[in-house]
Formats: C-alpha cells, structure tokens, sequence
C-alpha cells in the first residue's frame, strides 16, 4: 500500500474517513478520487473506507517504533487510557441506570449527577490532550470539538453526551481514541487489555 | 464565639451528633439528606457511624480553625478514640467530611475521606494496600482542598499528578506548589484541614459548575449545605471492612438483599462495583434482612444501606431511597407493602406509572424451552433481534440493502463498522464489555447489543461461527437478546411477554378503581382475543375496512365500481357473506361483552387501484379516473359513501347480524352489538343511515326468528358533528370521539404532511409540547369534545360517550377523558394494560414525581416548606 501516492488534501480526507468510519452527502472531488484509487466505497448516500483505505491509514499515521516523541506519547497514552474507561462507564451510566432500566431522562438528578461528574473527565482529559498535541499537532482539533459537544449539551439538548450520529462527546472522544490506537499502532485487543490492567491498577 | 471545652453543651457550637437530631426538633432545613438519613438508620436501634452533622446555620461558621476543633473533638468523643491514633488492629483513625443539602441533589462537592493526616506524610505502620489506597484518597482529598480552598490553579495540579506519579515523591511539590500558588500554605494541622475542607466543599457548591447542576435539577440557587464529619478508620484487616446491600434483587424486583462487600476502608465516596458477594459475609444477609424490610416499611420504598463492619460487629453508615426503580422492583414493591398492611391498594396503583407497564411489557424473545441457544455475552443493549448474520460491515450494508433484516456480528467495532451498525436490526461482538464503544453507539441507536461473548470464533475465510458445538454460516438467521445476553439459533417470535403475578394484582386493584371502561381496538379475532385477555371490556372499534384488505379487494372495489346494478348487487352479496366470516370469529372473542362495528370508513385511495391501468376492465378504469379525488381524507369516504352506494353498509350489517346468529345460536357467545356510522356531519345522514340498518336487523331477524338487539351510534370526527352533538343525541345510542380526525380537522393539518414536516420546529419553537396526534390537545380539541358531551348529555343524559382515537391509550389524554367525563376509552390491545392504570391514575392520582418518595421532601413537607 505504501506506493500508493496521495496529495495532501486526499490523505487528509482519507484519515478524516477512516477515523470517522463514514461520511455522508455529496462526494468531494477528493473522495471521488479516493474511491477511483479502491481506497473507499461510495454506496447510495455514505462513504466508507475500504480494507485498502483503512490499511493504507493505519501506516501511514503509524509512528515508527524508534520516533523519539513515541515514548511520550504512550506515557500520556498511559494515562488515557484510565480517564477513557471512566468516560465510558460515564456514557454507559448516561444510556442505562444502575438497575438495567433504560435512562429515560426523566430523572432531572441523576442526569445533572452525570453531567456534573463529566466536568472531572474532561478536567482529567484536558492536560492529556495538551501534551498529545506537543507531539502530534494534527490532535488540536479534538479540544475544541470536545467543548462544542459540552456547550450543546448545556444547551438542553441531551443527544451532545452520547449520540452516535453526531459529533457528540462520545463521538469525538471515540474518534480521538481510534486516532491514538492508530497512532500508537496497537490492536484493539491490545488496547483493552491494557486499559483493564490500568484501571486495575489505578485502584478505580 | 470562642472554642469550647470538649464537655460543653452542643448547643452552644451546634453539632448535631448523628441520631439525636429529630430528638431535639431539628430536620431536613438543617439536617439535610445524609443527617436525616443517619436519624432514619439510628431509629433502627442499630450503630450508625461515629460522627455528626454541622447544621445548615453553623456550616459558614465551621470554616473557622476553633469551629473545626470544636467539631473533632466532638466526633472523636463519640467514636471514642482520637484522630492519628492507631487502633488495636492497627487501623488509622482519620475524619471523612461529606455535604448534603436539604433535598436530593446532584452536584454536591465530594467526599473528602482523608483528612488529618499530619503534614500529608502517611504513617509506616500501615499494610502496603491499606497505604496505596489511602494515598490516592489523600490526594483527592488534598488536591480538592488546594484547589477550592487555597486557589491553585487546577492545570498545575494535574501537572504535578502528571510528573509525579509517586504519590510520596509528590508531597514535596504539592507543598511547594501550594506556598507558591496557593492563597496560604497546605494546612498542616488537623483542625486546619477540616476548616480549610469546609471552605473548599463551600466554594465549590458557588462554583459555576454547581450552580449549573441546580439550575438543571430546577433546584433554589441558594439552597445550602449542611456538612458532615465522621470518623474512619484506615485498615486492611481481615475483620474490617465495608459494604452496601440493597433490599431487593434489581431482575426479578423480588425482596432479596444482596450486595457487595470488601475488606479495607471506604476510600473513596462512590460505591463499589466490585467486591465479594453479601453472602460472603458471615451473617451478613440474616443481619442485613431485617433493616431492610423495616426500612422498606418506614420509606416505602426499596432502599440500599451502606454498611461498615469491624471486631465490634456492623455500623450503617449510609441509606439510600431508590427514587426511580425499575418497572420490576416498582411493582413487586407495592404488591410487598400492601401484602404487609403498610400500603393500602390504591397508594399501591398510584405508586406504579403507566411506564413501568410499557416495560414490563416490552416485546421480548419468547422462551419455549424448545430454542437453541447459540453463544452467551454480555447484555450491551436492551430489546430483541432477529436476522441474518453478516460478520463484515460492508456485507451488512448489502444484506440490509437487499431487504433483509441483519445482525452484524464481529470481534469487535471501530468507528469504520458504523455503516454496519446502522445498517444492522441487532450487534454481537466477541471482545469489549458492556461499557465499551460498541455498545455506547448500539444503545444510542437503539440496536440491541450483545458485547464479550467469548466462546464464539470467526472464520472470515471459511465464512463461519463457530461457538462449542454450533456451527453457523454467515446468512444464517440468529435471534439476539439484548437484555439477558443471549444469542439463540433461528427465529425466535418476540411478543410481549405475559403481565407479572405483581402487575397482575396491581392492575387488578386500577380495574377496582377506575370509573371508566377500557375497550380495545380490534378488528379480528386474534386482535381480539389478545385485548380480552389484556383484560379489555369488549372492543371499542372494529375497523371494517381493515377486512376489506388482501383477497376481499376485489369485492369492495366492484361495489363501488361497477357500473351496473346487477353486477354491484353480485358484488354486495358477495361481501355480506365475506363479512359473515370475518364477524364470526370476531364476535366469538368477545364473548358476552360489547362491541362496537364501525361500518366501511377508508377515504378511497387506500382500496382502489392506484391508476386506472390496474382497474379489472375498461368499465372499471373509466369510473376509476372519474372517481379521482385531490384530497381522498376529505373526500368521498365514511358516511359519504355509503348514501352514494345505498346498499353498502346494508351489506356489511346484514353480515354482522348474521353472523351475530350463528355465534349465539351455537352457544359460543352472547356479544352486544353496537353499529357505529363514521364521518358523519350531517345529523340527517345519520338518520338515513339507521332506517337502512334497521330494516336490515328486521329482516335477518325474521329469516333466523331471532331477535337481534343492537344499539346504534355515531363518531364524532368532524368539528360540526360536535357542534351538532344534541341533535345526533336525539337518535345515537352513543357516540365515539374518533380523535385522529378531529384533531385533523380541528388545527387544519394534515396529519402525515404535518407530523413529517412541521412538528420538529414546531416543538422546538415552543408552538407545541407534543404532537397532538399523541397527547390530546385539550384546549382546543377538549374544548369541542366538552362542547359535544354537554350537548349530547343535555338531550340524552344516559347516552354512552367514548373516544376510540390513539389516544385512547395514552396516559395524559386518558386523563383529559376522566375530566370530560366520558364512559369508556378504547385503544389498541397492546395498550390495554397502559389504559387500565391510566384510567385509575386518572380518577385517583399518582405519585409520578420522583422526589415524592425521598424523606428530606417528606419531611420538609411536614415542616411546612415543601413547597
């Protein structure tokens, strides 16, 4: 895959794609030439990316095992990891009550409860976003997508914590983990086992 | 106000040492929640925790150094033993300080559960695990007192959490840090700490954070805090250690306690996920049984008790009212307290809401014994699925594509299977857990999930699943259940599962109740049985043209096409027969009870052939385009049609009696019959209409010798019929509100178009709360149905009035139809249990609002401020 050549504005788009999982709305010239190259599908209305596409972005993004900035990287990554499980659990406890029923945010304290203890995950977050992106400037933009996603919800729209179709808290915060699994160049498997060996660890 | 002396009167700095303030006339306006609940826990008799509340008055004044002294010495006269001191099984005695206000509330600081370690140095003599949990507790604590108290700047502290992951190695900065950045140096003496944790816990409760926590609850901006201190005891003895139980098991809803416990301290202020099971503990279920079943009594409501337990036996240390239990823990509960004598049976119907029915009565895989299960995970996302497997998200995309219904079954997702997910009824995965990503985007598309079903393999070459002995292909049909985790093989039926022993005696208590009936729509048989085993009355609305559907088109479309009065009679008697049939099986479900036939209704484009080159012969397609109409809803159907072809509706009763003959003469049943004459807006077509179905009735009747009593009436669905509701009183047996129509015609709107188009802004505008196709609009459309009852009631005051629209089984209009007083509601038979509690909600009340069984309110109520 690697002698595949993209220009600068296709790569970007091809990323975004991968790390997103979908696109939806009117093809790009970029995204037709993406899918012309077998890199992605264009099926009806949505854009997804191909195996090819999909592998061509994880080596690409990929940091190489000797890059100096690595090992700072997966020390933050360290820490991340912990906060990320605590997110979850968070969003988890947003969608469904501690006795199974389903939240339907009819209960005006336990909602406040959640959203008040999203305040210590995005305080935990945000020093960790700073220092990824010392290193891989290309990460800035997750912060600011973050506190979008916190304003709308404290708007009154319920849909900015956990809404799969939006670029919800959730949403953002799966693309930012997925663009450190790739960054990092880890399994998914691998991922969360060390995530539960952190979480164990950091007594949670 | 000076220190006092460790003998002097409370009062005089007043603490209130847990369990002697309801004594002294003291509640929830000084108390608060957590002091009420440690009265509740010490009126059990039993130890509570050594400690006291700082009432709401004196929290500002305990920020001072000598309030706070004051205060430790109190909690460890009680306790009976000194903070720093160790205990005989070597145990660290340290203070807890908690907030609570006078009402439930979020947003409350957090526990500080470490305080007056001297000099932040953490004592050697402690166990290594005891000393690591007590080192991430004191940073909390230390981090929160820093940062609300003394003003560090929270990016230097998570710094300082960064470069220093050595929890001892930290101490050093963190003190520097503080004398640099902080208002004052890290308080190094006990009573400094405490008085500097109160001063953070206040801050933080005015911090913009808090204040947007009670603006979303709709909580006082002001409300206040009341503080509590206690004592701890840091330890990793195998005798000690701390717990919760809860009074009920949360599947079955069922009095169960069962809970978790560890050894160790409570370290933290959340309650544990994980530890050993209650009945790990020696005695822990028969000690426990007892306090909640007496608490449950006391609070009607099921409740968790936290628990601490040492050499000297178990404290309860905390008291938790579950203020929203599950559908299942709700019921059974009421059933329980009115089983005991503590509730009567209609605190017990108010108690249960009309959701707690729906989902109790959610559809969900039904289990004969005879399926096979297939592979076992996680229950990720509630509901059921059924489909065929695709294990790539680009096969889902084309199976889903193709028309099929599909389960997305793989190791795990990443955000690149969303097309997948979307694409797919239902999601399995072999690795991630109930909190993983997979499952927080299945439950926000409402996909039902199963996550870690380890036991299953995928073979992307050979195409298969392979779990144990099952081996499956990818296609293959799998069922899901979502909510207990199970994958089983094939199709599944998934029906609504039948009402629970406790919803039983619940609604058998609403049907005592309610004063108004409950009927159901229902235009079959099977429909029918459904609804009178729901415990419907008899059947509200049976929809005639939902009989013409299928191989009986042909039929209705040659009546009303033909173009000659040989063939239309051909085609009419034709119908009666098919309609004898369809009757038949209908009346015979419903037994000796009422039912209401609501003769042909559909505007006319629902059961003509779409376009002319579909019509049977060239006859038939000329009449087809000269019957085309711009707007079908307000066109030629109901009534209307009926006079165009006289022997319409005559065909259909002729059906009816007939049919009403061989069920009764069989001895199957003794149905009431009622014939209901649709759309009408002209009293005169009313009237037309009844000569012609009264001949029908006479001549049956004298073809069979039997009499067949029927009673005959009328919708109201046009704002003229209400308008007009004395006159059709003057010959209408009853009238039915048929609200779909009405509400239609009441705003203008076309109810597709409107509800496709125009309701998402409209709610978002603040026009409206909810679709008024949903919730009866009373102001408007209420105010033409109580026009209509007072009219009709003013020329016939026994005449029967009932509403047979959706929303004849939604909650909040059912309650509009008790205030306007009228006899029955009539819904689908899936709502039928949903209507029978509304209807007694709607005659006696109920207790939807979640406060209502919290004990602050209660007693805040009882003090005269509850409002």
């Amino acid at each position: 895959m690697s002698d595949v050549v993209l220009a600068e504005g296709e790569h970007d788009a091809l990323v975004t794609l991968v790390i997103r999982g979908m696109a939806r709305g009117e093809v790009s010239a970029q995204q037709q030439a993406l899918a012309d190259a077998g890199l992605i599908l264009i099926k009806g209305p949505i854009m997804m990316p191909t195996p090819a596409g999909t592998a061509f972005v994880s080596e690409s993004l990929r940091l190489p095992d000797q890059a100096p900035e690595r090992e700072r990287i997966m020390a933050t990554f360290h820490r991340f990891l912990p906060v990320n499980r605590a997110l979850r659990d968070l969003c988890t406890a947003w969608q469904v009550r501690p006795d199974g029923s389903v939240n339907d945010h009819s209960d005006e304290n336990y909602d406040a409860d959640i959203r008040d203890r999203l305040d210590d995950i995005d305080d935990s977050v945000a020093p960790l976003l700073k220092r990824f992106t010392e290193d891989l400037p290309r990460m800035a933009g997750y912060r600011e997508k973050l506190t979008e996603a916190l304003a709308k919800l404290d708007d009154g729209d319920d849909t900015w914590l956990a809404s799969p179709l939006i670029d919800s808290y959730h949403t953002v915060w799966m693309h930012l983990h997925q663009e450190l699994i790739l960054t990092i160049g880890m399994s998914r498997k691998e991922d969360e086992e060390l995530e539960e060996r952190l979480v164990a660890e950091s007594g949670a | 106000m000076s220190p006092v002396s460790r003998t002097g009167p409370i009062d005089d700095v007043g603490l209130v040492p847990f369990g002697s303030g309801l004594q002294r006339g003291l509640d929830a306006r000084s108390l608060c929640t957590r002091g009420i609940e440690l009265e509740t826990l010490a009126g059990l008799g039993l130890p509570v925790g050594s400690g006291l509340t700082i009432p709401v008055p004196n929290v500002q004044g305990f920020t001072a150094p000598d309030r706070a002294k004051a205060a430790m010495n109190l909690v460890e006269d009680i306790a009976g033993r000194e903070i720093g001191t160790t205990t005989e099984t070597g145990g660290l005695v340290l203070l807890r300080l908690s907030a609570s206000a006078p009402v439930a509330a979020a947003g409350l600081p957090p526990d500080l559960t470490c305080l007056g370690l001297k000099r932040s140095v953490i004592p050697e003599g402690l166990g290594t695990k005891a000393r690591g949990e007590l080192g991430v507790a004191w940073w909390k604590t230390a981090a929160f007192i820093a940062e609300h108290a003394l003003g560090v700047p929270i990016e230097d502290l998570g710094s300082l959490d960064f470069d220093y992951p050595d929890l001892v190695e930290r101490v050093e900065p963190f003190r520097r840090l503080c004398e640099e950045k902080g208002s004052s140096p890290f308080p190094t003496k006990r009573s400094d700490q405490v008085a500097a944790a109160a001063q953070a816990m206040l801050t933080r409760w005015n911090s913009p954070r808090a204040a947007r926590a009670r603006r979303k609850q709709n909580l006082p901006a002001d409300l206040p805090l009341a503080l509590h201190l206690e004592t701890i005891v840091v330890t990793e003895h195998d005798a000690e250690g701390h717990g919760f139980a809860m009074s009920r098991d949360m599947d079955s809803g069922q009095f169960a306690p069962n809970g978790l416990f560890r050894h160790g301290f409570r370290a933290g202020s959340e309650r544990q996920q994980s530890g050993l099971p209650l009945s790990s503990l020696p005695n822990g279920v028969e000690m426990l049984t007892g306090v909640l079943a007496e608490l449950e009594g006391r609070l009607r409501s099921s409740v968790i008790v936290d628990f601490e337990f040492g050499p000297e036996g178990l404290a309860l240390v905390g008291l938790e009212q579950m203020r929203k239990p599950n559908a299942r823990v709700a019921t059974s509960l009421v059933v329980d307290l009115v089983t005991r004598g503590i509730s009567s049976e209609i605190d017990a119907v108010r108690a249960v809401e009309s959701t707690h029915v729906l989902e109790l009565l959610h559809p969900q895989p039904k289990l004969t014994g005879a399926e096979v299960p297939f592979v076992s995970g996680l229950a990720a996302s509630p509901g059921a699925a059924v489909g065929r497997i695709a294990i790539t998200s680009e096969s889902a995309v084309d199976l889903a594509e193709s028309g099929e219904s599909v389960l997305l079954v793989m190791s795990e997702t990443t955000p690149g299977d969303l097309p997948g997910m979307m694409a797919a009824t239902g999601i399995m995965t072999i690795n991630g857990g109930s909190a993983s990503h997979a499952a927080v985007v299945a439950r926000g598309m409402g996909r039902p999930a199963i996550c870690g079903a380890g036991d299953l393999r995928i073979d992307h070459e050979a195409q298969t699943l392979t779990a144990g002995a099952h081996v499956l292909r990818a296609g293959d049909v799998i069922s899901i259940d979502g909510a207990t985790g199970v994958a089983y093989v094939g199709e599944l039926m998934i029906e609504p599962p039948a009402p629970s022993p406790s919803l039983t005696a619940v609604l058998g208590w609403a049907d005592d109740l309610r004063r108004m009936g409950v009927r159901a729509n229902a235009d079959n048989g099977a429909d029918a049985t459904t609804a009178m085993d729901s415990g419907a009355e008899g059947i509200g609305l049976c929809r005639t043209e939902h009989q013409f559907m299928g191989d009986r088109l042909p039929l209705v479309r040659r009546v009303i096409l033909s173009h000659d009065f040989d063939a239309e009679e051909a085609a009419l008697a034709a119908l009666a027969d098919a309609q004898r049939e369809d009757f038949r099986d209908l009346l015979r479900a419903v037994g000796d009870r009422p039912v209401t036939v609501r003769l042909l209704d559909a505007p006319m484009h629902e059961f003509l052939p779409a376009s002319a080159d579909l019509a049977e012969d060239a006859n038939q397609a000329r009449m087809l385009e000269h019957m085309h109409e711009e707007n079908p809803m307000l066109g030629v159907r109901g009534v209307r049609l009926a006079l165009m072809h006289e022997g319409l509706y005559p065909a259909q009763v002729e059906g009816l009696f007939n049919a009403w003959v061989d069920v009764v003469s069989s001895g199957d049943a003794h149905p009431e019959l009622e014939v209901m004459i649709p759309l009408v807006s002209i009293p005169d077509e009313l009237l037309m209409m009844m000569r012609l179905i009264r001949r029908v009735n006479q001549e049956v009747s004298s073809r069979s010798g039997m009499v067949i009593p029927f009673k005959i009436g009328t919708m109201v669905e046009t704002p003229r019929a209400a308008l007009l509701a004395d006159q059709l009183a003057q010959w209408a047996d009853f009238i039915s509100f048929g609200t779909n129509d009405l509400t239609q015609l009441t705003y203008g709107f076309s109810r597709d178009d409107v509800e496709r188009r125009m309701l998402g802004t409209y709610l978002s505008k603040g026009l409206m709360t909810a679709s008024p196709f949903a919730e009866l609009d009373e102001s408007g459309v209420g105010a033409l149905m109580s026009y209509a009852v007072d009219k009709a009631r003013s020329v016939r005051p026994d005449i029967k009035l009932g509403i047979c629209g959706e929303h004849g089984g939604d909650p909040s209009s059912i309650e509009i139809c008790e205030r306007l007083g009228l006899d029955y509601v009539s819904c689908s038979p899936s709502r039928i249990p949903v209507a029978r509690l509304a209807a007694a909600h709607a005659r006696v009340g109920s207790l939807i609002s979640v406060n209502s069984v919290n004990v602050a309110p209660v007693v805040m109520e009882k003090s005269g401020i509850g409002s």
